[in-house]
């Protein structure tokens, strides 16, 4: 059975800008939803005759099939006024929500995932970087991750040695926070909102908050997406489909530490929807 | 030569692909097909009112559909990419760019539906698009026993860049290509062409660039 | 009728082996180019079938033992397969070789592939989880053409070809020629073929075979359909 810790979490259902007035019938842990632009002033959640609890945050709508104890996170670098704010818009994968998280928090795959943008097979090291779980947030977090970047971001003119912070607020929401080529200094926040539609199926709500006055938005938007579906054709062909939590399933490096936190948190949480316990 | 184009759009792809293949530059100008819509706004229905892309314009020439893009692009610059005098070249060329219009509503509509959240009737759209492939597959099974690579003639040819993409991406629409050993082989070549480029869920070869290690112990 | 979709990813598979150690025909050694790897099935599962740049095959499990990614997606450099997830390199015995992530550490033995068994007769690859006692089934006078796969079950193929089944092949003709149909199930309703013929036959022959055999598999589907 489903533990409820997850029910109680929040998941992004659709961008504020394209919600429909009539809903959208959609899932959420496995049960149905029906999502609402204005049905009655304001965007609204409904599950099997209930209305759910909503948040409008970061460009999406927010919903959550339990009772939630604590508010949505904030990413407040984000709120900065002269950043550009992109919906990237949904991409849906055949599978596990919690490898699509797990995916976005690895650097080790650019070289032959995203080759000559994320990454170049000349550079595939990785070196040590921190993580931890910070008990106070209950947050997983990765930082001084360094990479060299054939083209890091679409403002990147050249390879550079790119710095990443990664931060899991929420059991299916992963924020990157990554050096910004036009700002030294600032971060540019690249998130992956991620819906858990079923165990093996989700909808991936990528979302970014960016200094860049070179780019348009189509560039950026273009650019998120490209880099999303290099993942997308790795993440559909992953055996099993559930997210192994059994460290004998499958064989983790140094370079996976963020990885191995994020299960050890996700096992901790009984987070497990998505999560494969024991090998079949 | 300005290309109207999608990054995730297999029929766009197609004409970066055979540009990138003959060395063309083509200006290219992002439409922001999802989720902004844009290949519906007004200024894109006033160059093409069927609210497609790609686009292709050429001074006065605009064209709408890609297959004519690609005659447009080899005939300039690449004849050899163009089936030649032989009528039954130049037919099974016209037949291969049929077909390839099956692949798009077959297995294009298929992934729409998967991925971008598009309606659609699924199981319909994949049942067509693995007919098309068996038809694909046997076709170049023939190919092979005659000692051919590609679907026309001696060498590639816009039939093959015509029905490539929506092949190659068919497991985007949860089509498996698994069970066709002669596409596979077909695609390969394909990729291995000097000049190829890749796309979102069409990954290059890595195995022909240099082994960096072994550069390094050199 | 419709075909189910074959996914291929053997996430429904369902045929248990009556025993691992037994050769089950996975491909046609002419599909499987020199400094190449393909998918193909085993009952135990997924695997992934490869050639080294200097032609010998390989089979092992299709899934790289660090993040489950499939191998049969990866490439072949040289005398090793790589995963295209993290590059993780394999060497002719499972092993691996090399972390890209980590380009100084020597990798733990402990850490394979699940190599396999393989086989070549006939022009057909065969493979098994464990060493078979004996060496595959030796059609004499005969050599693969080629494969695919038939939503169907070997019960209605067989129906479909007026013959019996032994040794989990059919011995029948084709387009007029005689052909032996090597069977592999591939879940409830999906079935391997791989179709042997004579080898001296000429171009218009071999077509005839394989369009055969494009016939036989649609009024097997046809027959599925009907049930």
């Amino acid at each position: 059975m489903m533990p409820n810790t997850m029910r109680d979490a929040w998941y992004p259902v659709g961008l504020l800008s394209g919600l429909s007035d009539d809903g959208k019938d959609s899932q959420l842990l496995g049960e149905p939803i029906s999502v609402f632009g204005a049905k009655n002033g304001r965007p609204s959640v409904e599950s099997a005759g209930r209305t759910l609890p909503v948040v409008e945050r970061f460009g999406h709508l927010w919903t959550s099939l339990g009772s939630p104890n604590k508010d949505l996170f904030t990413i407040p670098e984000a709120d900065h006024p002269e950043r550009k704010l992109v919906d990237v818009g949904v991409v849906r994968v055949k599978c596990s929500p919690l490898r699509a998280v797990e995916n976005f928090l690895d650097v080790a795959h650019f070289p032959f995932v995203h080759t000559d943008i994320l990454g170049a097979e000349s550079h595939p090291e990785v070196s040590d970087y921190k993580v931890e779980i910070r008990d106070d947030v209950d947050e997983v977090w990765a930082t001084k991750v360094e990479f060299f970047q054939p083209q890091a971001a679409k403002s990147a003119g050249g390879g550079i040695t790119t710095e990443y912070m990664y931060r899991v607020p929420a059991p299916t929401c992963a924020v990157l926070y990554k050096t910004c080529p036009p700002r030294p200094g600032e971060w540019d926040v690249i998130t992956l909102f991620v819906q858990p539609l079923t165990e093996d199926l989700c909808d991936v709500w990528p979302w970014m908050a960016l200094f860049d006055d070179e780019s348009s938005m189509t560039d950026l938007i273009h650019f998120q997406q490209l880099i999303f579906l290099q993942d997308r054709s790795i993440l559909e062909n992953q055996l099993p489909k559930r997210l192994p939590l059994d460290p004998a399933m499958e064989t983790p490096t140094r370079a996976d530490l963020t990885s191995v936190a994020y299960r050890r948190w996700l096992k901790r949480h009984n987070y497990t929807f998505g999560a494969q316990l024991v090998a079949e | 030569m300005i290309l109207y184009d999608y990054i995730l759009s297999p029929s766009c792809y197609k004409v970066r692909l055979l540009a990138s293949l003959l060395e063309v530059p083509l200006e290219v100008r992002p439409v922001d097909f999802h989720p902004g819509r844009e290949h519906k706004s007004a200024a894109l229905l006033a160059l093409n009112p069927a609210g497609s892309i790609p686009i292709l314009v050429d001074g006065d020439l605009i064209l709408t559909e890609s297959a004519a893009m690609l005659a447009y692009i080899a005939g300039q610059h690449g004849p050899g990419w163009l089936a030649g005098s032989n009528p039954v070249d130049i037919a099974q060329q016209q037949q291969w760019l049929a077909f390839s219009h099956r692949l798009t509503h077959a297995l294009g509509g298929a992934r729409l539906v998967e991925m971008l959240h598009f309606y659609g009737d699924l199981p319909a759209l994949q049942a067509s698009g693995i007919a098309a492939l068996r038809e694909l597959e046997a076709a170049l099974f023939a190919r092979r026993l005659s000692g051919g690579t590609f679907l026309v003639a001696d060498a590639p040819s816009i039939a093959d860049i015509a029905c490539f993409p929506y092949v190659a991406l068919a497991p985007d629409g949860s089509v498996s290509l698994d069970i066709y050993p002669s596409i596979r082989i077909w695609m390969r070549a394909i990729r291995a062409l000097p000049g190829f480029i890749e796309m979102p869920g069409i990954h290059r070869l890595h195995e022909l660039a240099p082994d960096p290690f072994e550069e390094a112990s050199l | 009728m419709t075909p189910v979709n074959p996914v291929g990813d053997g996430t429904y598979w369902t045929m248990a082996a009556k025993t691992d150690a037994q050769w089950v025909p996975v491909a046609v050694s002419a599909d499987i180019l020199a400094g190449t790897v393909v998918p193909a099935r085993l009952p135990t599962g997924p695997i992934a079938v490869w050639r080294s740049a200097t032609g010998n095959l390989y089979a092992n499990g299709d899934r790289c033992p660090h993040r489950g990614m499939r191998l049969s997606h990866g490439f072949v450099r040289g005398e090793t397969l790589s995963c295209i997830y993290h590059g993780w390199r394999f060497g002719t015995d499972g092993a691996c070789q090399k972390i890209p992530a980590h380009p100084s550490v020597t990798p733990p033995k402990t850490i394979n592939c699940g190599p396999l068994h393989v086989a070549e007769t006939n022009g057909v690859v065969w493979a098994a989880a464990k060493e078979p006692a004996e060496p595959p089934q030796f059609y004499p006078g005969y050599e693969a053409l080629r494969s695919l796969v038939i939503v169907s079950t070997p019960a209605a193929i067989a129906a479909a070809t007026n013959a019996t089944i032994i040794d989990g092949a059919i011995q029948t003709t084709l387009g007029g020629q005689d052909a032996v149909l090597l069977m592999s199930p591939q879940g409830p309703q999906e079935v391997f073929i791989l179709v042997l013929a004579r080898p001296n036959l000429n171009l218009a022959d071999r077509l005839a075979v394989s369009s055969a055999l494009e016939a036989l598999r649609r009024s097997a589907e046809a027959v599925e359909g009907a049930a």
